[in-house]
């Protein structure tokens, strides 16, 4: 008898110490302080993270397949054309506000995005060609394209794209970003710019997707804190002040992972790599002999060692291992590290050192670039190490660090040599915008037709295979190409409590289900 | 009347010791004649060691290629983060550089930087001060309203405003700098000048027909160039301290050149792990900082 007794206390005792229970609150950790976060307005990644908790999208992705699966939409079809998508509702959801959603909601929330006063500087472009919403019946929305827009489904399934309330939109206005209402697992209940931003737990929330794990939140409030300086990032985590905190710089990982009370979850980020374009309208680099010298000449290894601490893989080309379409086959160019037939490629192309002074010359002109970076995301650690690589190559580099308005118009003029830059995204239609020869962010100055064909077909057609088909076609052409040196695949170091547990994030590797999100006590 | 605003001035809360904190301050310097006497300089430790930090700080910069063969660029990952003793002196930075190499050739950034912008402050700053004071009048109100609204704006964002103009760089940050430091100085110079005005061997001077010209650079420069080269002196450790915050910050030299202050905010991030790569460069910039303001101080007292 008392040996059951003690069993059951022991039981009892397991039961309630070690299993997770529902309730509790966590501070998490987010890295900058958005200007706005409005999600169909701002642009930010940052703003995603604890917004996806307060939206609910029409479709998710399953991150680990990259199948679409049902969200406020339970089903849906595609016309043969691809230029009209019909979704199917789901019935008897509500926003926080008592709203019903519906049809009209969805109409509501497209047309807001794309009207020219809403300013919308990401959501009015994830959604292509878009032409008009039609209200079928009260649960069946149709969305028409002006053409085929293969990322649609895609777009659809992220925050930006993600349905508010008609009504709050309509009474807030403007001020809406501080009182935001969706339909997701959690209330939006304050945010102080630049502060915090604390959300609570939806009591009534029961339409979540397949990919949740749980029909209601677990945790009772969730408090997003900034800490914008990376330094302060892992004192704020060991010392208790958050529980979750995204990019931890590469040297705090390493010393957290050896902690018992801490772990670091790595998430690939897809999306375009950290890689530096270069100039080919500009000399020297317009001949393709001196940028496979470069290629050669930079040891990526030492960069993701010394600047990452290995926490990121090197990067192969253009895309990102993570990302769907991504060629492996990217990764047979320009490796390993060789130096000397760098050397072998710059002679080649008729640069030598003539006069003594360690940097090549042609013609008269020393073999000098210049090196535009922005002072975030290690840019100026990696260029650092790069001029010095080529400098034992005889290649000077004259880096300067310039704003990102500053880049962009430098980039727009092609004043410089080389420039880097990286961005996530998980489609790969994102590479249109890069090597697209009308592309916004076109800096490597490419001009391909046989490319440009390639990349406006991937965004048309939605057969998934004939899409990875052409994308690797680009991303072959790219590296053959030498249109730039990619550097290192993002990934992001998330810093976490040993007692919060079952932290996922999405298919974009940024944002949180914090639905799912439990506490050990 | 003067007098009596002076005098208001005064009881409103500028410093008492400080003649140079009370120039700022808008009250005239006393003329020079009643000089303390002067206790010999090994007397006076703090002031003697920060006269041989100085010159040591000056002499490692300038003969930085001849106290240490490391190049102070070479990165070497291998090396990263070595401690003080089997990475060199001072140990190694996170992409394996030496630090006492890259400290001894900062020098020449940071000290020229300095020596650059207190030059354009004087360059700017005493021939304003010197106008103000020697001419009085119209010009002194209409040039000292100027540098009130200058003083209206904190140094360092004057500075920062600057290089947002300029564009970063070590030029622009050197200009910038100066730029900001010029205004006090102009006030100190006017201060001091119009105290040798009242003096009655200028109005003899005056008497004797001399031109404002004269009386402005043969009489009135010349006496007060002490109080000028001590005021300097503290500036320097100003100027210093704000051209290391625009580095900093990333304003001013290109990523890789051992400033002291880029050196700093570099290695800041990995103070928990390699503090040597940050604690070297900011005890130089201290310790440069705090002489250069111990032997202003000195000077001011005299």
């Amino acid at each position: 008898m008392r040996r059951r007794l003690l069993v059951l206390l022991v039981a009892a005792a397991l039961a309630t110490g070690c299993t997770p229970q529902p309730g509790g609150r966590i501070v998490y950790g987010l890295t900058l302080a958005p200007s706005g976060i409005d999600p169909h307005i701002n642009a930010s990644s940052e703003l995603g993270i604890p917004l996806t908790s307060v939206y609910d999208t029409l479709v998710y992705q399953d991150p680990k397949t990259g199948e679409f699966v049902p969200g406020l939409a339970q089903q849906w079809e595609v016309s043969e054309d691809g230029k009209v998508y019909t979704f199917y509702l789901r019935r008897g959801v509500k926003f926080h506000d008592g709203t019903p959603f519906n049809a009209e909601a969805v109409r509501f929330n497209l047309e807001r995005i794309v009207s020219p006063d809403l300013a919308s500087q990401r959501a009015r472009f994830m959604l292509g060609p878009y032409e008009r919403t039609e209200v079928v019946d009260e649960y069946t929305v149709r969305i028409i394209l002006r053409e085929p827009f293969a990322p649609l489904l895609d777009s659809l399934s992220q925050v930006y794209l993600a349905m508010a309330s008609p009504t709050a939109v309509q009474q807030w206005g403007s001020e809406y970003q501080l009182h935001q209402v969706g339909t997701g697992p959690f209330i939006f209940v304050e945010y102080v710019p630049g502060d915090h931003l604390l959300l609570r737990r939806n009591p009534n929330y029961a339409w979540g997707p397949p990919v949740y794990q749980h029909r209601t939140a677990q945790l009772e409030e969730v408090e997003f804190r900034f800490f914008t300086d990376p330094a302060t990032r892992s004192p704020a985590l060991e010392s208790g002040a958050a529980d979750v905190m995204g990019e931890i710089p590469p040297q705090d990982a390493a010393r957290l992972q050896g902690s018992a009370d801490f772990r670091i979850e790595a998430v690939a980020i897809p999306g375009v790599s950290l890689m530096l374009f270069m100039n080919t309208t500009r000399s020297p680099l317009d001949d393709i002999n001196v940028r496979q010298a470069l290629l050669f000449g930079t040891d990526r290894k030492a960069i993701i060692s010394a600047v990452f601490r290995d926490t990121s893989p090197v990067a192969c080309g253009p895309l990102a291992a993570a990302t769907f379409g991504y060629n492996p086959m990217v990764c047979q160019f320009y490796q390993p590290y060789n130096p000397d037939q760098a050397a072998a490629l710059l002679e080649e192309a008729g640069w030598k050192d003539t006069d003594g002074d360690g940097v090549r010359d042609k013609d008269g002109q020393p073999l000098v670039l210049d090196f535009y970076l922005m002072g975030w995301g290690y840019m100026p650690e990696v260029g650092q190490l790069i001029a010095d690589q080529w400098a034992r190559l005889g290649v000077r580099v004259q880096s300067q660090v310039v704003s990102y308005p500053e880049a962009l118009e430098i980039a727009k003029e092609g004043r410089h040599h080389l420039m880097p830059f990286n961005l996530s995204g998980s489609d790969p239609d994102i590479l249109r915008r890069f090597f697209h020869s009308q592309g916004g962010f076109n800096w490597s100055k490419v001009n391909d037709p046989e490319m440009d064909r390639w990349l406006e077909e991937g965004a048309r057609v939605s057969d998934r295979n004939r899409r990875a088909d052409l994308y690797a076609k680009v991303q072959d052409r790219v590296m053959e190409s030498a249109l730039i040196i990619p550097i290192r695949d993002y990934v992001n170091l998330n810093g976490v409590s040993n007692r919060v547990q079952g932290l996922r994030f999405d298919a974009r590797g940024w944002f949180p289900w914090l639905i799912d999100v439990t506490l050990r006590r | 009347m003067r007098g009596n605003i002076q005098a208001v001035k005064q009881d409103l809360g500028c410093p008492k010791q400080n003649v140079l904190a009370r120039a700022l301050c808008g009250v005239a310097i006393p003329p020079l004649q009643a000089v303390s006497p002067r206790r010999p300089l090994r007397r006076q430790p703090l002031v003697l060691c920060s006269l041989l930090w100085l010159i040591a700080a000056v002499l490692g910069a300038m003969l930085a290629p001849y106290l240490t063969p490391v190049d102070p660029l070479t990165t070497d990952p291998s090396r990263a983060l070595l401690p003080p003793g089997s990475g060199g002196l001072l140990g190694t930075d996170f992409l394996g550089r030496d630090v006492l190499a890259r400290l001894l050739w900062g020098g020449r950034w940071t000290l020229g930087m300095g020596v650059g912008a207190l030059t354009l402050a004087v360059v700017i700053g005493l021939p304003l001060g010197l106008a103000a004071g020697s001419a009085g009048g119209w010009l002194d109100g209409f040039l000292m309203r100027l540098v009130d609204a200058w003083l209206a704006f904190p140094g360092l964002l004057l500075a920062m405003a600057g290089v947002a103009v300029l564009g970063p760089g070590l030029s622009s940050v050197t200009v910038a700098v100066g730029l900001a430091a010029a205004a006090p100085y102009a006030r100190v110079v006017r201060a001091a000048a119009r105290a040798i005005r009242a003096q009655p061997y200028i109005e003899a001077a005056r008497a004797i027909g001399a031109s404002p010209w004269r009386i402005a650079l043969r009489h009135i420069l010349p006496n007060t160039a002490p109080a000028l080269l001590a005021f300097a002196a503290t500036q320097l450790g100003w100027v210093l301290l704000n051209g290391a915050a625009l580095h900093f910050l990333g304003l001013g030299v290109p990523p890789g050149v051992p400033e002291w202050g880029a050196m700093l905010a570099e290695g800041r991030a990995y103070l928990r792990d390699a503090p040597w790569a940050a604690v070297f460069p900011g005890a130089a910039l201290t310790l440069t900082i705090l002489a250069a303001n111990l032997l202003g101080d000195r000077l001011g007292q005299h």
